[in-house]
């Protein structure tokens, strides 16, 4: 569905006698259809970038994305159509909701915005709500909403208008830790409801491996795969206890001493 | 500014070339505009730039220019030095009994919304109208400006530096020559800026409402006699002594306060 | 270029002005009510004093001020003057305020229009508009046009920095957000670029509010048959002390009324905001 084929990047030095570092250099996966790849790499190892550019929020400096078999994104200098014409969702590290806006406000804007709020969608606008226990709390402005219900708010905002892939940008990062496991679980299970192609990047290794179909690691700048993973841990997986799955010990070492 | 909202322009260097361009094109085109409107509606109603610069030129050679220039220079320096000397000090006085300033709140909000250029014809009234009412009148409005700064940053210290330094030992006069007179500074010296051009044009209203002299008084004299040119020459040496200030100002200030990181604190 | 930071420290009457650690004790905020309760009457017997022994005509006294205070709003002069010098504060504050709020928006669409006009708007900001005063009576009249003139001169900039520094402001990741959902220009300024700069418009205008009633009073000093500055003038001259201290009072009443209004409609319209640091601080030493 979506190939990244030597992708590299680096942004314009500060002055002119400078050489600017590369960011990612001959960067290269594919994502399938219905797949949720998570990709794992140390920070500042250039992971928000990389899907910066998957976005078209910012533009690459070598190498091509495809997008189902189409031509998306160069080097070339194109104009850039953020989100692909809707059709790549994008959930940031922070939360980003408009601060002005109602918690339901934010969650419906981007339909709103395409003109597709029509019944069904508020439909499924309850369901999500519902389904992450943000209900209730729809005219709360986000200042008023605590970490967790942010987040969960800014992932439904793009669940809801069904972009057929979502990356996503260590969501969970700054978070605690017994709301981040919340968090992973509530994911699974709208994943599990519509089965979407997702992009799921972090820095923890045990999320990647518990979350993923696949797991890439991410070099240190200049980023590029140094390693993938099929994982086999059968689904559902009980997050709450994850160390005693059958073959996560032996992953973990394995993705551990590639980052290494 | 304008060398960063140049680099910062998108597209390629021919458009960046245009802003310069475009800034002189701007200017010829609004002196054309104010000729061409000299000529349309008679020089009584709008004297064009060439009127203007003639009416200077003969001011300057008559020594009018110098005199009434003198006269309300004179006025707002005065008036700078005794407010800004009050507005400066009191803030460090007040800061002694916070008692006092937490009771004095309330009053002295009250006092800011008054606008002090209501308090001119009172001070006539007390004074007459000579230049030492301009004096007062001006210095009424430097010290509110400077007062107010001067609290902002009184209350901006930080009370762990103070309790830091004074566990250290340090005596109360250390403390507020360390601490205090220097994070007040950068505050008083806003508040210098704001205040100078504001004494000035503070100076030329206080002339305008009673005066015999002086560069308000000039500019209202040439109104009462309907002489539009002299008003229009008045307002252009008016516009151009606090634009020249600013000016001044602003390059004193870039070198006194280099060490102070650009803060987005002090904003609105 | 005078920059937010310039406009917001200077201003002598804004709402978030440098404000005082509050006690949280019942025993300390009685203790502060005495204080304020004695320092008010500390005032009025100064006052009074100054008035017996230098003769009422200099100060007038307490007691006369609020007797003239209530027989001018008797007899409608009060009120007709002070609704004239609203007027020209209002009329003049919309006619500058508005245009001064939505350039910001059309420059942010035009930037080099935007880094040409630069160095003319900054002038503009440094040209003492009251100083031009006489200048404004000269082409529009004695009547209201001139002080309407003079404020919408003074607002337009006030608010033009502000808004400006706003709309620059603009959270560019809202904005990559706003445009993955598939926002066009048009609602990037609607949605991200407007409500975000909202604060800062509200900002300018309460900045600029007390210097539209200052400036309407200064056209009214110079020329007019009308008004509190007119009062003013008409008090002094007539060594009419009483008069002018009735007029200054309302004045300062009027000036401390907007404010209020303002900063209410602030909070409303700013509901979403997160409480808010300010630019309070701790008095020192308690």
């Amino acid at each position: 569905m979506l190939e990244v084929k030597d992708l590299a990047k680096r942004f314009p030095p500060r002055s002119s006698d400078e050489e600017a570092p590369w960011i990612l250099a001959d960067l290269s996966f594919h994502v399938g259809e219905g797949e949720f790849l998570t990709m794992v790499g140390p920070s500042g190892a250039g992971k928000s970038t990389l899907l910066n550019i998957i976005a078209q929020v910012d533009n690459a400096t070598g190498g091509e994305v495809y997008f189902r078999g189409q031509l998306i994104e160069t080097a070339s200098g194109a104009a850039l159509n953020p989100g692909w014409n809707c059709q790549i969702g994008y959930v940031t590290q922070d939360d980003n909701l408009l601060p002005w806006r109602t918690l339901i406000d934010n969650v419906t804007f981007p339909l709103k915005l395409q003109g597709r709020f029509d019944g069904a969608a508020k439909r499924r606008v309850d369901e999500l709500l519902h389904a992450t226990n943000l209900a209730g709390f729809e005219r709360y402005y986000p200042h008023e909403l605590s970490g967790g219900m942010r987040k969960r708010a800014s992932l439904i905002r793009t669940l809801a208008y069904d972009p057929p892939i979502i990356l996503m940008d260590e969501p969970f990062g700054a978070v605690d830790a017994q709301t981040r496991t919340q968090l992973q679980q509530d994911l699974l299970r709208l994943w599990n409801l519509g089965r979407k192609t997702i992009v799921f990047v972090t820095h923890d290794i045990g999320e990647a491996i518990s979350l993923g179909d696949r797991v890439l690691v991410l070099s240190k700048s200049p980023a590029k795969i140094i390693a993938a993973h099929s994982i086999t841990i059968k689904r559902p997986r009980d997050l709450g206890n994850l160390y005693k799955l059958e073959g996560f010990g032996d992953m973990f070492e394995a993705v551990r001493r590639e980052i290494q | 500014m304008s060398v960063a909202v140049l680099r910062a322009l998108p597209g390629r260097r021919s458009r960046r070339r245009l802003v310069p361009l475009g800034r002189i094109a701007l200017g010829i085109a609004f002196l054309a505009l104010w000729q061409f409107g000299s000529n349309a509606m008679g020089a009584t109603w709008l004297p064009g730039p060439v009127d203007t610069i003639e009416r200077i030129w003969k001011l300057a050679v008559s020594g009018e220019l110098e005199r009434d220039t003198l006269v309300t220079l004179g006025e707002a320096a005065a008036g700078m030095a005794i407010g800004g000397a009050a507005g400066a000090a009191l803030p460090f006085l007040l800061r002694l009994s916070p008692r006092l300033m937490a009771t004095l709140d309330p009053l002295i909000s009250a006092a800011f919304g008054l606008p002090k250029l209501a308090l001119a014809p009172l001070f006539i009234l007390w004074f007459g109208i000579g230049i030492p009412t301009k004096i007062v009148f001006v210095a009424s409005i430097v010290f509110f400006l400077i007062f107010y700064n001067g609290l902002a940053g009184i209350l901006s210290i930080d009370p762990r530096l103070v309790a830091m330094l004074r566990v250290a030992g340090a005596s109360e006069w250390l403390v507020s020559r360390e601490i205090v007179w220097n994070t007040a500074k950068p505050f008083l010296f806003a508040g210098l800026k704001i205040a100078l051009p504001r004494a000035l044009s503070g100076a030329v209203v206080g002339e305008f409402i009673a005066a015999d002299s002086g560069l308000g008084w000039y500019i209202q004299n040439a109104r009462s006699l309907n002489d539009t040119t002299g008003v229009v020459a008045g307002a252009v040496i008016v516009t151009v002594l606090v634009i020249g200030i600013n000016a001044a100002l602003k390059r004193v200030q870039s070198r006194s306060l280099a060490w102070r990181p650009v803060s987005r604190d002090m904003t609105i | 270029m005078p920059q937010s930071r310039d406009i917001g420290i200077r201003s002598g009457t804004s709402a978030p002005r440098p404000s005082f650690h509050l006690p949280r004790l019942a025993k300390e905020k009685r203790r502060l009510l005495i204080d304020r309760m004695i320092a008010v009457i500390l005032v009025i017997v100064l006052w009074q004093a100054c008035s017996t022994y230098f003769g009422s005509i200099w100060f007038s006294s307490p007691w006369r001020v609020l007797m003239g205070f209530i027989g001018e709003l008797r007899n409608g002069d009060l009120v007709f003057n002070a609704e004239y010098t609203l007027k020209a504060a209002f009329y003049g504050a919309l006619l500058g305020g508005v245009p001064g709020a939505l350039l910001p928006f059309v420059l942010r669409r035009h930037p080099v229009a935007g880094a040409i006009l630069d160095p003319y708007l900054a002038g503009g900001y440094g040209v003492p508009k009251l100083a031009l005063a006489p200048l404004f009576i000269l082409w529009f009249g004695i009547d209201l046009e001139p002080k309407v003139a003079l404020v919408a001169s003074i607002v337009s900039f006030l608010v033009f920095f502000s808004t400006n520094a706003g709309v620059s402001a603009v959270n560019a990741q809202y904005v990559n957000m706003v445009r993955v959902f598939g926002a066009k220009e048009r609602d990037i300024a609607r949605h991200v670029v407007w409500p975000g700069a909202i604060p800062y418009i509200f900002a300018g205008f309460r900045i600029a509010a007390p210097y539209s009633i200052g400036a309407a009073v200064v056209g009214e000093l110079i020329s007019s048959n009308r008004g509190l500055g007119f009062m003013i003038n008409s008090g002094a001259t007539d060594f009419d002390t009483t008069l002018v201290f009735v007029a200054l009072v309302t004045l300062t009443l009027l000036v401390v009324i907007i404010n209020l209004l303002v900063s209410r409609a602030e909070r409303w319209l700013l509901r979403w905001r997160p409480p808010q640091q300010g630019m309070s601080a701790r008095v020192v030493g308690t």
